[in-house]
């Protein structure tokens, strides 16, 4: 028998019994899916109560796993003519409740649309279902001599239907760009259940950039069903260095001299103190604990000439009163020792996980010279709130991820975590830089898009919306502040300390 | 008035705008292009003017907003590998500024003397450095432009990561001014390489250059640039080069980066062509990146194509391209096939036939193939804008959203998004 999953949401009130609008949904979308790609037990439906962003919480009333793009389309139709919400999901990866199923509704989860239909080498292309898992994909061309160039940090767990969602970034951005430089093409489901396809194999269709709009859409479009993302060719190998410094400053002016000298790492990541002895306690990877911040330097591309390169950046590390620590030279980046170094980067936030109960991270940037003041700004906010911030980041592209460690059953810490990191994100507005890197507006962030935009533009953004999403049925309440078909609210569920 | 008034009238294909308007700073350009909207007047955005007839022909009388008086540095942080500039500035002024740093925006773009650098991203212009460094879409951050309402729409904005808002920046890229006047652009930049060089190699059938292509596609080195030429385009270049005059087909494959990666690479791809294969490393090289540009502009031609497709299927597009007595330049490492009228002329004759069987073979390669430029008389029989695909619809709609009163560039891209007010 299935429970009921809330008493919040968009079918709120109704008892589960036979003839309820939950069951008969439930029994239209088993008729769809098949009943063993439908969940609606409430102790099931738990999982799904939030994304990587535990702050709001909302239980969906139901989550179908389609596994075709027809299945996709009739739930979505299902969901118009039934007036139910729906909202898509891929790992649940999202850091800002990107995912979250703001008033409840239908929950589609795309895990289950995980095959790599289709690589092509010559042409640098495959063609993926949502769900595929990014690392996936990646194994799926090792030893082929190219390969998808996005790594977000968690892309051994974020699918690439979620980062196409979120536009989502890594530490490798610097030199190879965003998610969004390497999608050629989309096919999207219209919450009006349209199945259009955007770009494609080829580069530079006629008319306007589409891909280039549904990339970072946040869900708010539809349901992405397919991807078609761009290889790039293997480096023949690189160095990565950990420098070590005594002070945040001097690692950013470091930054600076790196990029004036005409040199463009393939990735530039800085950890702060606090996030060293985090790591460190985690992995010993010898990450020396007394340092006040450490760089990932990592260059990439020819053998040729990287000598020279690598030579400079040490050069300019110890001029700026750094020491480069590490060196390690690699052909592929399967090697152990850098694997171990990546490791202990992609996993910082699982490290801060044995020294507090819970952290929100936040993600904000600043160009690049303004580092050492938003910095500044991180420490005194952190003191004067009394929370404790760890700080490791995509330093390169300016793009901070200040982790605030709390208790979420403390309510008055979750206020101040709440706070501290408004004031960190206004100072990024203020500093000219913006409030979400790669991670996304979702729900934590709508109130600050009035800040980052003009009332004008945020208009321009809901007539895009309802360009695709006219009743506002897909991610409601996501994105944009108020608009069409979203319901104003201040907070979509119950608070994590609630 | 003066000669340089009436030139800036000119809208192409003989058409001329009803006056002009040169607004010197954006809170200007937002007056002027919601008062001649208000007044019901269609507005035609015009940079440097060396792109007026990529497209189609203006539809209705009109005001010209001529940007050029926009074309201030608003902000460049070299540090940041950013820039903020207003749009009307050429790329020429963009360049020497970048410059000053050691820096450059890595895109080719033809006349850059007068090509705005507005202009340049609204037609979503690239060249040979594609390749490597990517198309507009890729180097732009920010956007801020000026809608039929009258308003100033941003999007994006200065830092090299941002997700926040919807991506104005690339939806703006390649609208050729349907959905507004691009004001103000921030454009991602990168350090000016230590050296280029160019390795050319011969062919005389299109299927030997095919093969070549596919072993570049593999290769060790990491080209910038591939680029293959049929022997009129070639002409064109009006290189003076000891090359092999012999080949039908020219492939130059062009290098950037330090001295040490180039000179290994240079060397190390002549291994892999083999055949006829020659090194250009010295003070050419510079002219001949210049005169790659140019051609894609394909100065004197009347007509020109432009095919995207998947990069396996390039060499034989160009094929039969040539065959019809196109000259052809391929950016061929990113599918894009150019093909243009030289001074030996075309087969005119079925000429509509005989673009649409490319042309189908182009949309069978995943791809599509556009007349960025004919006569007037014969765009809707060429089929300017290619094959209709299934998210023009989508457009439509979006042009619908943003020009709310149907008054931007009217007749610009009238296949895909319809031509102007009253005519969605």
């Amino acid at each position: 028998m299935i429970a009921r999953a809330s008493n919040r949401n968009v079918l709120m009130g109704e008892t589960m019994s036979v003839g309820s609008p939950v069951t008969a949904l439930c029994s239209e979308l088993e008729r769809i899916v098949g009943p063993e790609n439908v969940i609606a037990h409430r102790d099931e439906l738990l999982v799904y109560e939030c994304d990587g962003y535990v702050i709001e919480k909302s239980v969906p009333d139901v989550v179908v796993f389609p596994t075709s793009t027809e299945q996709v389309v009739e739930v979505v139709r299902l969901c118009g003519s039934r007036g139910v919400p729906f909202v898509p999901r891929g790992a649940g990866t999202s850091l800002a409740g990107g995912t979250l199923a703001v008033g409840g509704g239908v929950m589609v989860s795309l895990t289950r649309m995980k095959r790599i239909l289709e690589i092509n080498l010559r042409d640098r292309y495959a063609v993926v279902e949502p769900g595929v898992v990014n690392v996936w994909l990646n194994r799926a061309l090792a030893g082929t001599g190219f390969h998808y160039a996005p790594d977000p940090s968690s892309q051994g767990a974020c699918t690439i239907g979620g980062n196409v969602a979120t536009n989502s970034g890594g530490p490798h951005t610097l030199k190879y760009g965003v998610t969004v430089n390497h999608v050629l093409g989309v096919e999207l489901v219209l919450p009006d259940g349209q199945v259009v396809q955007t770009g494609g194999v080829a580069e530079d269709d006629p008319g306007y950039d589409l891909t280039g709009l549904v990339v970072g859409n946040e869900g708010t479009f539809g349901i992405v069903t397919k991807v078609i993302v761009r290889l790039t060719r293997d480096p023949e190998g690189g160095r990565t260095f950990l420098g070590i410094f005594d002070t945040v400053d001097q690692a950013a002016s470091a930054i600076s001299g790196i990029i004036a000298a005409g040199i463009v790492p393939a990735a530039l990541e800085m950890l702060d103190q606090l996030m060293i002895r985090a790591v460190e306690e985690a992995f010993h990877f010898g990450f020396p604990t007394e340092a006040g911040a450490v760089l990932i330097i990592e260059t990439d591309g020819l053998e040729a000439g990287q000598e020279a390169e690598a030579e400079a950046i040490e050069r300019i590390v110890e001029a700026h009163g750094g020491q480069v620590r590490k060196r390690i030279p690699w052909r592929t980046r399967k090697e152990p020792e850098y694997v171990a170094i990546w490791k202990s980067r992609k996993s910082a936030f699982g490290a801060i996980g044995r020294i507090s109960p819970t952290f929100c991270t936040q993600d904000g940037v600043v160009p690049r010279t303004r580092l050492p003041e938003i910095m500044r700004v991180i420490a005194e906010v952190g003191a004067r709130y009394g929370i404790r911030i760890a700080n490791v980041f995509h330093a390169g592209d300016g793009n901070i991820h200040p982790i605030l460690l709390f208790d979420e059953r403390d309510p008055d810490q979750v206020r101040r975590v709440l706070e501290a990191s408004h004031e960190i994100l206004d100072a990024c507005i203020r500093l000219g830089g913006s409030v979400t890197g790669e991670h996304g507006i979702g729900v934590e962030k709508m109130s600050f898009m009035p800040r980052l935009f003009t009332a004008e533009s945020l208009a321009a953004m809901g007539r895009i919306r309802s360009v695709f999403n006219p009743e506002g049925r897909c991610s409601p309440g996501k994105l944009l502040p108020g608009g069409a078909g979203c319901i104003e609210r201040k907070t979509p569920g119950r608070k994590a300390s609630a | 008035m003066s000669e340089a008034l009436g030139a800036e009238l000119d809208l192409g294909y003989g058409r001329r705008g009803t006056r002009v308007v040169r607004p010197t700073s954006i809170a200007e350009l937002v007056e002027a292009v919601g008062t001649i909207a208000a007044g019901g007047e269609s507005i035609y955005p015009r940079g440097g003017g060396t792109a007026l007839e990529d497209g189609g022909a203006a539809e209705g009388p009109g005001v010209v907003v001529d940007t050029r008086g926009l074309n201030r540095v608003v902000d460049y942080p070299s540090g940041d590998m950013t820039i903020t500039v207003e749009a009307g500035m050429t790329m020429a002024r963009l360049g020497a500024t970048l410059a000053e740093w050691g820096q450059r925006l890595p895109l080719d773009a033809p006349q850059a003397e007068r090509a705005t650098v507005g202009g340049v991203f609204a037609c979503n212009h690239s060249g040979p450095r594609r390749f490597g460094w990517g198309r507009p879409r890729d180097l732009i951050l920010g956007v801020g432009f000026v809608t039929s309402d009258g308003e100033l729409i941003r999007g994006g904005g200065r830092v090299v990561k941002n997700v926040a808002g919807y991506d104005f920046p690339r939806l703006l890229t390649g609208s050729l001014g349907t959905l507004g006047v691009i004001a103000e652009l921030t454009l991602k930049v990168r350090p000016i390489p230590e050296d280029s060089a160019f390795v050319w190699a011969s062919y005389d059938r299109w299927e030997e250059a095919a093969t070549a292509l596919d072993r570049l596609n593999d290769s060790r080195t990491r080209p910038v640039a591939i680029e293959l030429l049929d022997r009129r385009a070639g002409r064109s270049l009006g290189l003076d080069w000891e090359g092999d005059p012999q080949g039908h087909w020219l492939l130059w494959v062009g290098y950037e980066g330090n001295r040490a990666a180039v000179a290994w690479q240079v060397e190390a791809v002549r291994g892999e062509l083999g055949g006829r294969t020659g090194v250009m490393a010295d003070e050419r090289v510079g002219r001949l990146w210049s005169g790659l540009n140019e051609l894609t502009a394909a100065p004197g031609s009347r007509r020109r194509l432009r095919a995207n497709v998947r990069p396996s299927a390039v060499a034989r597009l160009a094929g039969r391209l040539a065959e019809g007595g196109w000259a052809v330049q391929a950016h061929a490492g990113s599918g894009i096939v150019r093909a243009f009228e030289s001074l030996e002329g075309i087969e005119t004759r079925d000429l509509a036939a005989t673009i649409a069987a490319v042309r189908a073979d182009a949309v069978a390669s995943g791809g599509n193939l556009v007349v960025e430029s004919c006569g007037e008389e014969e765009a809707q029989e060429l089929g300017q804008w290619g094959a209709p695909r299934g998210d023009w619809e989508l457009m439509r709609r979006i042009r619908q959203a943003l020009d709310r009163r149907g008054l931007m560039n009217p007749g610009r891209m009238p296949d895909i998004v319809g031509v102007g007010s009253g005519r969605f």
